[in-house]
């Protein structure tokens, strides 16, 4: 489940322009997010990948980080 | 024979030949004024085809008109007719320039506007295709696909993005080539597709 997000973070300065962003809402989950997003919960790992600049461990998002939807 | 007769015989005879000598006196002039007109118009040469073709078919057409004249051996006609023909046709040199210089300045405009253009697509689509087949790649390993989309659209959007990938090709290509017109022509259709694609799979902005 997302944590209240109390850090400043940032996307990489070479962002794709065309690149899809969410911003998690509480009560999130990467699987959730890719259930939502790619129809496949499993598939958590493609943002999970996508966002590990700001993000350590898959089970631990922030509430307000804005994540990459690659 | 009288000699009224005789008198009244020659005096037709003599207005006949003063007629056909006045006649040949302007033969030559009106042959002259017609030539002079064809030159003037063979002056303003292809470029008055390309770039004034309204202006030189009415020359043209009138200077039929005057050739039709002369056919008839109307040579009076002709020449009342062939100064301000002849005023016209040597004006279409000029106008051909004319036309042709703002021609040419329009076609380099445009050719700056679709450069401009091109940098911006260039600088824009690959990052735009990276990002639609990512998602295309990341959907086809889903064992099931968003609510939102069906097997058949999905197909559809996976060939949307094979043509534009073939496209930016062509466009590159074009561009490697010179042919900076052919490539912002496959570069917009690039980019119609991409758009597509992404608006399908509710690739929005965020």
């Amino acid at each position: 489940m997302a944590e209240q997000d109390t850090s400043a973070d940032s996307p990489a300065p070479e962002e794709n322009p065309y690149t899809q962003w969410y911003e998690v809402q509480p009560g999130d989950s990467l699987w959730k997010i890719a259930k939502q997003y790619y129809g496949d919960g499993s598939l958590y790992t493609e943002i999970f990948k996508a966002n590990q600049d700001i993000l350590t461990d898959p089970d631990k998002i922030k509430v307000g980080q804005r994540l990459r939807i690659p | 024979m009288k000699p009224r007769s005789v008198f009244t015989g020659f005096l037709t005879m003599l207005l006949a030949a003063v007629m056909l000598v006045g006649c040949a006196n302007q033969m030559e002039p009106a042959k002259k004024a017609i030539a002079d007109i064809e030159a003037a118009v063979a002056a303003a040469g292809a470029d008055a085809a390309q770039y004034i073709p309204d202006q030189l078919g009415a020359v043209t057409d009138q200077l039929a008109d005057l050739k039709a004249k002369l056919d008839q051996k109307d040579y009076k006609g002709v020449l009342a007719a062939a100064p301000a023909l002849l005023t016209q046709a040597q004006g279409l040199a000029g106008a051909a320039a004319s036309a042709k210089q703002a021609a040419e300045a329009a076609r380099a405009a445009a050719l700056e506007a679709m450069s401009a253009e091109w940098t911006t697509l260039a600088g824009s689509l690959p990052a735009q295709v990276a990002a639609l087949e990512s998602r295309v790649n990341i959907l086809s390993k889903a064992k099931k696909l968003p609510a939102n989309l069906d097997q058949a659209t999905f197909d559809s959007v996976k060939a949307g993005l094979a043509d534009a990938k073939g496209l930016w090709d062509q466009a590159t290509a074009a561009q490697a080539a010179g042919n900076v017109e052919a490539a912002v022509t496959a570069a917009r259709q690039v980019k119609e597709k991409a758009d597509a694609a992404m608006a399908t799979l509710g690739m929005t902005a965020s």
